[in-house]
């Protein structure tokens, strides 16, 4: 009786800390659709989010310095001096990620470096892995990833890191012919999908492939007339689809965004055909191969003349469907700016209202307005969205 | 040596018993009813609420640079008379990298109920330390202007300001 009456003593209710609540978080209606939930708030230019593997945090950038946090309420964290510069950040594991970027750049596109940072000790430390780094990819379920460095003048060479640690391996007796801009894996993670501006060539961009068992690699399309590949191709079941278009630094001359459009080519080489299933007029900007790689997310514009929006594509089906129904908000249109979930069910974007040319005056706090600085925002994919 | 053992067992019965009602009672009066937490709400009615009206023309006038003033009436929106009222600005850049925000403080002392007070605040709103940062230059940071007043029972009335750039 005693030890039931003890057990009976010790089950009572555990004293929990109540953590704080996030600034603005919860479902929100900022004109992307019902079921839109806001995961940041308050001012800074956010770029690349990132999910966690298990999809309960979401790292991403903000001025340049990178930050996680948790998507539901709880305490942020900074990964990164607000002095460092990251283009990219990629989670390897549930409590390592990876970032590329520059500490403390005294000019832009200064030479990038690849890091890891580890939130297991309860401290967060940088630890350099390589110098010159072009791009990189996370390698899902081996805590890895595939990169590529600079080698001389004109060259790239492809490394890989297994198991969350700092050496690698380079892939040296492959070198690439130009920079590497941007990467991403096949859907058996065995082969690798670049974008590729070759050397001394400021007009043209490439699409190449690297098989990393058979250590071989292939041109799969040429791009010419100043066409540039756009962001990361994604490497589909049903070919390599990518954006491209006229090279650009600015805003086209009558300030208009520039249009690109999305391509599809098959894998093993050919010419580059607009995607099927978008439309001839469909004007692309950034595109996500989804976890069970039978999806493409796509923020886009049906049209030239029509607000930019997030659809889907089933690359086998053909067919393309809106996600949301977006009148007022500015999505941005970065490549990176743009995340599934693990699970495939949810996409996180980056979006603002539009900016006024007037002062405009709000009732709260800064850090917790939304629409007037880009943050990010969870959109639910609807089950049957394009299948 | 049997009488010892009886009275330890004895002891430990005793000692068990009444560790077991203790805990017991413990347990029933300290598990709280399930409720859910309200968050309170910021001027509940019975509280002392202020009220911040700012120049909508002079706003649109203030420039990236020192010496600039910013106008506005407080007032005592409750029927209580107020001992003082703090009354903070702070200035910061959109962007996070660069932003040390600058603070500027004014007491008003006694707010009647219903009242008004008139503010100016002096600041600096000269562009901060230019440096590198993941900010592209097509996207020119806005400066931010915040401005709280709080009564002494710490209710807080804000309004932010989004200056374009």
């Amino acid at each position: 009786m005693a030890a039931a009456v003890l057990l009976t003593g010790c089950t009572g209710t555990e004293e929990a800390p109540i953590p704080p609540l996030a600034p603005a978080a919860g479902r929100v209606d900022p004109g992307l659709g019902p079921g839109t939930r806001a995961l940041s708030s308050g001012p800074g230019y956010k770029g690349s989010p990132d999910w966690d593997p298990d999809g309960t945090r979401i790292a991403y950038t903000v001025d340049g310095y990178v930050v996680d946090g948790p998507t539901t309420p709880g305490e942020s964290r900074r990964w990164t001096t607000k002095d460092f510069v990251a283009t990219d950040t990629e989670w390897i594991s549930d409590d390592t990620l990876t970032i590329l970027g520059a500490a403390s750049p005294t000019e832009r596109g200064a030479e990038n470096s690849l890091y890891r940072a580890n939130a297991g000790g309860g401290s967060l430390e940088l630890e350099r892995i390589a110098r010159g780094v072009l791009a990189m990819s996370p390698i899902p379920g081996e805590d890895g990833l595939i990169f590529a460095l600079v080698t001389g003048f004109h060259g790239s060479e492809l490394a890989l890191t297994r198991d969350g640690g700092a050496s690698y391996k380079t892939f040296s007796d492959n070198p690439i012919d130009g920079h590497v801009s941007a990467l991403s894996l096949s859907p058996d993670g065995e082969k690798v999908a670049m974008a590729v501006r070759p050397p001394g060539d400021s007009e043209t961009s490439e699409l190449r492939t690297f098989d990393l068992r058979q250590r071989e690699g292939r041109e799969v399309a040429r791009l010419q007339g100043d066409r540039e590949i756009l962001g990361t191709p994604q490497w589909t079941r049903r070919g390599l689809y990518f954006v491209a278009g006229k090279q650009t630094t600015a805003l086209d001359g009558d300030g208009s965004d520039p249009l690109f459009d999305l391509y599809r080519v098959p894998a093993d080489g050919g010419t580059p055909e607009p995607a099927p299933g978008v439309g001839e007029d469909f004007v692309a900007s950034s595109i996500r191969l989804s976890p069970d790689k039978d999806r493409l997310i796509i923020i886009g514009r049906l049209n030239p003349n029509s607000p930019i929006n997030l659809y889907v594509l089933d690359p086998a089906a053909k067919k393309l469907e809106a996600v949301t129904a977006n009148e007022d908000m500015e999505i941005k249109t970065d490549p990176d700016d743009l995340a599934w979930t693990p699970d495939g069910k949810n996409v996180a974007i980056i979006a603002r209202g539009i900016p006024s040319t007037e002062p405009e005056v709000r009732t709260e706090p800064a850090d917790r307005l939304l629409k007037d600085f880009y943050n990010l925002y969870e959109i639910p994919i609807p089950e049957e969205a394009a299948r | 040596m049997r009488d010892v053992a009886v009275w330890f067992s004895g002891a430990a019965l005793a000692f068990f018993l009444t560790a077991g009602a203790f805990l017991l009672l413990a347990s029933i009066a300290t598990v709280p009813s399930e409720k859910s937490l309200v968050p309170e709400p910021p001027e509940a009615a019975s509280q002392p609420a202020v009220g911040l009206k700012l120049n909508a023309d002079q706003l649109a006038s203030l420039r990236p640079e020192k010496d600039q003033s910013l106008d506005l009436i407080l007032r005592n929106e409750s029927s209580t008379p107020l001992s003082h009222v703090n009354v903070t600005l702070s200035v910061s850049s959109e962007n996070t990298a660069l932003s040390i925000p600058r603070y500027y403080r004014h007491v008003v002392e006694k707010l009647p109920a219903s009242g008004t007070a008139d503010i100016r605040f002096g600041f600096d709103l000269s562009e901060p330390e230019q440096r590198i940062t993941g900010r592209p230059a097509s996207e020119p940071a806005r400066e931010i202007l915040e401005i709280k007043a709080t009564t002494p029972a710490g209710i807080s009335t804000t309004k932010t300001v989004v200056l374009p750039p």
